[in-house]
């Protein structure tokens, strides 16, 4: 029997509900998730399930509504923002659907941004430079978002998330706006990850042949688990 | 420590990369609000000085001399100048003699002042030689002959064309009427300084004085004294007064009248001017900042995300801001200098107590400057401390 220590992610009965004037939905209703060190963890379920508001309270990119989310086993619902964003800098990567990049910046700059916050711009240029190489966008560093491809600029927002050397990655469908090929790549990225260096990844899919990389599938159902 | 820099490279990867033409625009409104802000004090400021100049170069120079209490002329004129002449910064000095007469121009007569001059020493202290616009100026050695203001000639273009000769013109008569007795004059030159009042008088030689009035010989109701630029001005009434002089020796500044009450209501109306500008500029600012950070809250939103700090990235839209600000000063300030001054040097605004350029005060140019960059800055903070404290992803996802 496992205990709590061994979850890198845990939530005790996550609730949140979206308001809009009178109207209220509630999107996760008591949702309770352990995740694991080193699992490859896959959401799914239909559009408005809650899928992505889930992925979004483990990231601490928000606030349950009640419940509890802990990572590493520290509870972070009452942590301050200051401290979720420690939390989110140094241990979590998030990469979103639609790639999230700063239009303004290089695919370089894009990547070496987070590091900045931790150490000094010549080491996290030098750090982001391998971590592009790594990653197959080796000439493309001067190249703005606008100028890569779908399947690029998701490897920039893959790079990006990696560079602060995080323990669990978060995914929110990074393929759906991505071809066959680009979506393999991509995914061929994940699992030597998370097979190789032992990142957590939770991934959120609509696609029944990428549940294939996954070690665990959850489905979520009108806010639940199914 | 590290974290410093970080705000200052944000910002200027926005400005680098960022659209160029929001850029233009921006730095155009900029530019548009800071030149706005001192067009106002700067044509103020040079109707005042305008003003000023026109009184110390037409009607009083730098220094002048009135008689002492009780009498009505300053006796010695001519060992008076010598005094005056040996004093350093003193550069030229000019007694003027008012004549007690009327001047009748066919059946109009007037009381306007006529004024003993020698023309050679007053070209050195006044410019009114200068400003001839028919005939000429007077010769030392002329005698019967008259040279008239503007405002006494008259026309159909003249302000008080009414009270007027009503279009005298050069080489007509009018009569000097004194003591009850008369002299005819013949009109040699008309002169337009643009200041009303002075073109409201009337000059004729210190010879021509001794015919008509023989007692006023050596004597002189005002003395004008032109000064070295760089002199204190305190400091030569002083040195003047050192001489005892017989007579009273005041600053141009004692003489300025009318223009006195005229000049402080333009500072009143400037500083109201300036209020309004300043809250226009504001509101501009804002206006323009806070689109700019609202465009840009998506962005704001996926840097949080990724973990970098608020006040990063709200240092980074006040840089961006100052920046803005700075080079709206910059680029109004090099459109200012280098073709709205000049423009209105070569065209001026015609009043009629000067020709009016702009003149720019720097203590107004640093306060002006300062407050574009510092509302700038507030108007940077506000939105951005707003932006990046509402929800993250409603923020991302543009909720």
């Amino acid at each position: 029997m496992r205990t709590t220590k061994n979850y890198i992610i845990r939530t005790e009965k996550i609730s949140k509900i979206y308001r809009s004037g009178s109207m209220q939905t509630k999107a996760l209703n008591n949702v309770s998730v352990n995740v694991e060190s080193g699992e490859f963890l896959m959401i799914t379920g239909r559009n408005g399930s809650g899928k992505s508001t889930l992925l979004h309270q483990l990231a601490l990119l928000d606030y349950p509504d009640s419940g509890e989310v802990y990572i590493e086993g520290k509870k972070t619902t009452h942590l301050s923002e200051k401290k979720r964003m420690h939390f989110r800098l140094s241990k979590l990567g998030y990469i979103f659907q639609e790639y999230a990049l700063i239009a303004e910046m290089t695919v370089l700059e894009n990547v070496m941004l987070p590091a900045m916050m931790l150490e000094s711009s010549k080491k996290a240029k030098k750090r982001a430079i391998e971590m592009l190489n790594k990653i197959g966008l080796h000439n493309k560093f001067d190249r703005l978002p606008s100028q890569l491809s779908g399947g690029e600029q998701q490897k920039v927002a893959i790079a990006r998330a990696l560079i602060n050397r995080p323990k669990i990655i978060f995914a929110d469908e990074p393929t759906a706006n991505l071809d066959t090929i680009a979506s393999k790549e991509v995914l061929s990225i994940f699992k030597f990850l998370n097979e190789k260096e032992g990142i957590t990844i939770a991934m959120i899919t609509h696609e029944p042949e990428e549940l294939v990389y996954a070690s665990r599938i959850i489905h979520l159902s009108d806010g639940r688990i199914a | 420590m590290r974290q410093l820099g970080l705000p200052f490279y944000l910002a200027l990867q926005y400005i680098r990369r960022g659209r160029k033409w929001t850029l233009l625009l921006t730095i155009v409104l900029m530019t548009v609000a800071f030149v706005n802000l001192i067009f106002v004090p700067s044509l103020f400021n040079g109707i005042i000085d305008g003003a000023n100049k026109q009184i110390i170069n037409t009607m009083t120079g730098d220094i002048y001399i009135t008689p002492a209490d009780g009498n009505d002329y300053i006796n010695q004129k001519d060992q008076v100048l010598s005094q005056l002449n040996t004093v350093d910064a003193v550069q030229a000095t000019s007694a003027r003699t008012l004549v007690p007469a009327r001047l009748k121009y066919k059946n109009i007569a007037g009381s306007w002042q006529v004024l003993a001059i020698n023309p050679d020493d007053e070209k050195e202290v006044s410019n009114i030689s200068q400003k001839i616009i028919s005939g000429s100026y007077l010769d030392a050695n002329d005698v019967d002959r008259i040279v008239i203001g503007r405002q006494i000639a008259g026309g159909n273009d003249v302000e008080e064309n009414a009270f007027s000769f009503r279009d005298a013109k050069v080489g007509d008569k009018v009569t000097l009427v004194f003591d009850g007795t008369s002299k005819v004059f013949t009109i040699k030159g008309i002169f337009n300084s643009n200041f009303v009042e002075s073109d409201k008088r009337a000059f004729i030689t210190e010879n021509s004085l001794k015919e008509i009035i023989p007692y006023a010989t050596d004597k002189a109701t005002t003395i004008n004294i032109k000064i070295d630029q760089t002199a204190n001005q305190n400091e030569v009434i002083e040195d003047i007064k050192q001489k005892n002089i017989d007579g009273q020796v005041y600053p141009w500044q004692e003489s300025t009248g009318l223009m006195k009450s005229v000049s402080s209501s333009f500072l009143s109306i400037n500083v109201l001017l300036s209020f309004t500008s300043v809250l226009i500029a504001a509101v501009t600012i804002v206006i323009i900042i806070y689109v700019t950070i609202i465009n840009k809250r998506k962005d704001i939103g996926i840097l949080r995300a990724i973990g970098i700090k608020p006040y990063i990235i709200v240092s980074s839209y006040v840089i961006l801001s100052a920046v803005y600000a700075f080079m709206g000063v910059v680029v109004g300030t090099v459109l200012f200098l280098t073709i709205i001054m000049p423009y209105f040097q070569i065209h001026p605004f015609v009043l009629p107590i000067c020709n009016a350029v702009l003149v720019l005060s720097w203590s107004d140019y640093v306060a002006r400057a300062e407050a574009i960059i510092w509302i700038s800055v507030f108007a940077g903070y506000i939105p951005a401390v707003i932006v990046t404290r509402t929800k993250m992803m409603a923020a991302i996802l543009g909720r």
